[in-house]
């Protein structure tokens, strides 16, 4: 599985690539004192210090509290990216901290484009409202099929485009923020995809499915 | 007292032409001065092409809207990764007329837009020098043939080190001087079986990136992040490449920050004698002195330059009397991708798709039979496989685990389908110094596009590219996710911008000759793309550092004997 990365020894050979000419020894002159760093994390390769490389990402010393939504909203913002991406067999939006990176990005967009903002907060209202004519209740107090349901229905024109929705629009931003909060994440893009990419390999194999070629 | 020095040449801009063109003149002894608007880059700093998106404020996008809107498939342009190299639009904003559109990207830095720029490294062809007489009589033919531009190509390519695109293909020539071609990837494989079953042929795509080590420099290490710089130099810069060889030269001078505004103009002789710009530092304005003065500062800043350095004897712009200038603007016919998946590829463990940072296999130009729907071509690229990003699941309706689970299972399974088509040039599609005073953060005059993509013959192209590209992928056992037909992309979209003071023989009808000489003013050059007078559906880079050889050559010759 580690095939295409590289390992120890074929960074080393890479390193004795890198001094073996003089633009080689002049780039790596920037980066002394020069460390190969192994890692043991899942998905952590053997890396050079000062490549900008991802080794361990150190946990923030403060805990995110949220800028732009207030308590009851977050929660909303919380159990909505934790209905688009669950957490299964593998972790989910909980996990990836999505509702944080959204309430950093819907406080952010004050400057530029204020209407996404303005998208949130209607959004949440009809959200509360459509609740409340439903069930009755706020939508934080909702059980998780009825929750399911309004946001199947919020979802209709994406399964057929004939069908209008007045929740439509804000399940699409939703939807997008949260895709886009977990696949950009670390946890979303590195332990769910297994993406293995922006990485140092010796070589680059192409396709190695013999029936492919 | 001091004596003003007196350069041989002022080249102005250091990225494909400037950069290009001051290596040519620098390398060979001339006491060349060349000026770069931006500042020096230092690429273990500045490029961060291993910082994957999480290790950013806004995962890589930028604060919203912060950067403007770009068209959908074009927010690589600018991005957290790279903001600091660009010009953001409304920091420091451009003219568009009602009803125009343009998406100008601006780069200013030593290296210009080569430090992130797409590495397609192909060839012109024959009939793309001669598409007036050859094609279909549209246009005007290039003052120069393919023969005369062949020697230059293999210079180049010698030059900035690249690799693949060895195979001939009908007005696609090969690379000469390239390096073996990358593998390609499961989806580009299946792409190319495909394509055979309708006639097309996929071949390797050329591109200036190193696939052994070559000059002194690495091969590539496969990261993929080419598009944010590469602290490798793997892959073709000035900045990297050229700069490092003439930089320690007596007779070469860059100076960076350095804004130029004015060509200087001697009255009694009717040569340029130097060019004025502002120090970006301290705002204060200079003046340098030199035989011969060569504009390679991107197309647009070219051509605001001309227009700038108006005069009593050409009032329309320097260089001006055929009143061209600024006209005939291409880009590129550019649209949407489509996206898909391959079923057989689906659920398969991840790999490392990255690869040389681009696709490894093209579809070059393959329909050359007259047809009553359009003029000129297009080709296709594909990318597949594993992506920084969650692929074609992530398209597909609904939410949940199930949704979850089917972007994890379509995930190695992605491919986008894309093409470029040949942009026709028109008169109406032009640029000009903005009427309504428009000036920019130096106080210089800022230029107002007049330009409209969307005209019937991208739109004709269009048509038949989606329905190629549908068919392309049926036949390749992929499935097509739904998509919109959109309206064909604002000029300025693909970065492929070209035009404005086109060459010619004819002075009434073109600003440059067949040297890239302006007909009026015979020591002042312009190397960049302004002087393209078509606009192939190939990547145009290589051509402008071809032509950029050639003509700095010329150039030596011609000071060579008049000294």
């Amino acid at each position: 599985m580690d095939e295409g990365r590289v390992s120890r020894r074929n960074a080393l050979r890479y390193l004795g690539l890198l001094t073996a000419s003089a633009a080689g020894r002049e780039f790596l002159a920037s980066w002394l004192p020069m460390q190969l760093v192994r890692g043991d994390e899942h998905r952590a390769p053997v890396t050079i210090s000062g490549m900008h490389h991802e080794i361990q990402e150190p946990e923030p010393v403060v805990k995110y509290a949220p800028q732009f939504f207030n308590a009851d909203e977050f929660r909303t913002v919380e159990i909505l990216a934790a209905m688009i991406i669950p957490t299964d067999e593998a972790p989910g939006a909980k996990e990836a901290q999505v509702a944080n990176y959204i309430d950093f990005v819907v406080f952010s967009a004050a400057e530029f484009e204020p209407l996404l903002q303005k998208k949130w907060i209607d959004g949440l209202a009809f959200l509360e409202r459509e609740s409340q004519r439903q069930f009755s209740k706020s939508f934080r107090d909702v059980d998780q099929a009825d929750r399911v349901k309004l946001l199947t229905d919020m979802s209709a024109p994406e399964r057929n485009p004939n069908v209008k929705h007045d929740g439509f629009a804000f399940f699409s931003v939703v939807k997008d923020m949260t895709v886009e909060g977990f696949y950009t994440s670390k946890i979303g893009l590195i332990e769910v995809l297994d993406y293995q990419g922006m990485n140092y390999m010796p070589d680059f194999p192409g396709c190695t499915h013999p029936e492919h070629h | 007292m001091t004596t003003q020095t007196i350069y041989d040449v002022i080249v102005v801009g250091s990225g494909a032409s400037g950069g290009v063109a001051a290596y040519t003149l620098a390398s060979k002894g001339l006491k060349v001065l060349c000026l770069e608007a931006g500042r020096m880059i230092e690429p273990h700093k500045d490029f961060h092409n291993h910082k994957p998106p999480y290790r950013w404020p806004y995962r890589g996008h930028g604060k919203p809207g912060q950067y403007g809107k770009l068209p959908q498939g074009m927010e690589w342009k600018i991005n957290e990764w790279t903001d600091q190299l660009f010009t953001i639009p409304h920091d420091d904003p451009y003219a568009l007329a009602p009803g125009a559109k343009f998406t100008w990207t601006r780069l200013r830095a030593v290296g210009g837009r080569t430090l992130v720029w797409g590495r397609e490294s192909g060839r012109f062809g024959p009939l793309d020098f001669k598409p007036k007489s050859l094609q279909d009589g549209f246009g005007e033919d290039w003052p120069l043939s393919y023969e005369d531009l062949e020697p230059y190509y293999d210079k180049i390519e010698a030059l900035i080190g690249m690799s693949g695109g060895g195979e001939e293909v009908y007005n696609s020539p090969a690379s000469k001087n390239a390096l073996p071609a990358f593998n390609a990837r499961c989806g580009e494989l299946l792409i190319k079986k495909g394509a055979a079953k309708l006639g097309m042929k996929t071949v390797s795509m050329p591109l200036a990136v190193l696939s052994k080590p070559y000059d002194n420099r690495l091969a590539c290490h496969y990261c993929g992040a080419c598009n944010f710089g590469c602290d490798t130099a793997s892959r073709f810069s000035t900045l990297e490449v050229l700069f490092p060889k003439i930089q320690k030269m007596p007779n070469f001078t860059l100076r960076t920050n350095a804004v130029v505004n004015r060509v200087l103009m001697d009255r009694n002789s009717g040569k340029a004698c130097g060019v004025s710009f502002i120090d970006a530092t301290n705002n204060q304005e200079y003046e340098v002195f030199g035989k011969a003065v060569v504009l390679g500062a991107s197309m647009v800043e070219s051509l605001r330059i001309l227009f700038n350095s108006r005069n009593r004897e050409f009032p329309q712009g320097l260089a001006n009397s055929s009143g061209t200038l600024g006209r005939y603007l291409m880009e590129h016919v550019a649209f949407n991708q489509l996206s898909g998946f391959f079923p057989e590829l689906a659920g398969r463990p991840s790999t490392n798709d990255d690869g040389p940072g681009a696709n490894s296999l093209y579809i070059p130009r393959f329909n050359f039979e007259k047809n009553n729907k359009f003029l000129r071509g297009y080709r296709f690229t594909v990318e597949t496989g594993c992506s920084m990003g969650p692929g074609p699941g992530a398209e597909l309706p609904g939410f949940g685990s199930a949704y979850k689970k089917r972007i994890k299972e379509l995930y190695p399974a992605a491919v986008n389908i894309g093409g470029y088509g040949e942009g026709l040039p028109f008169e109406w599609n032009f640029v000009e110094i903005d009427p309504d005073g428009l000036t920019d953060r130096f106080g210089i005059p800022q230029v107002r596009f007049h330009t409209n993509a969307e005209y019937d013959n991208a739109f004709a192209l269009r048509d038949e590219m989606y329905g190629q590209m549908e068919e392309i992928l049926r036949v390749s056992g992929a499935e097509l996710l739904p998509y919109e037909k959109r309206n064909p992309y604002p000029m300025g979209s693909v970065t492929h911008e070209a035009g404005g003071a086109r060459m010619g023989d004819d002075p009434k009808k073109s600003v440059l000759d067949g040297w890239n000489r302006c007909h009026d003013i015979k020591n002042l050059l312009v190397v960049d793309a302004a002087a393209f007078v078509s606009h192939p559906e190939k990547s145009i880079t290589l051509t402008i550092m071809a032509l950029a050889v050639r003509a700095c050559e010329h150039l030596m010759e011609e000071l060579r004997l008049s000294a």
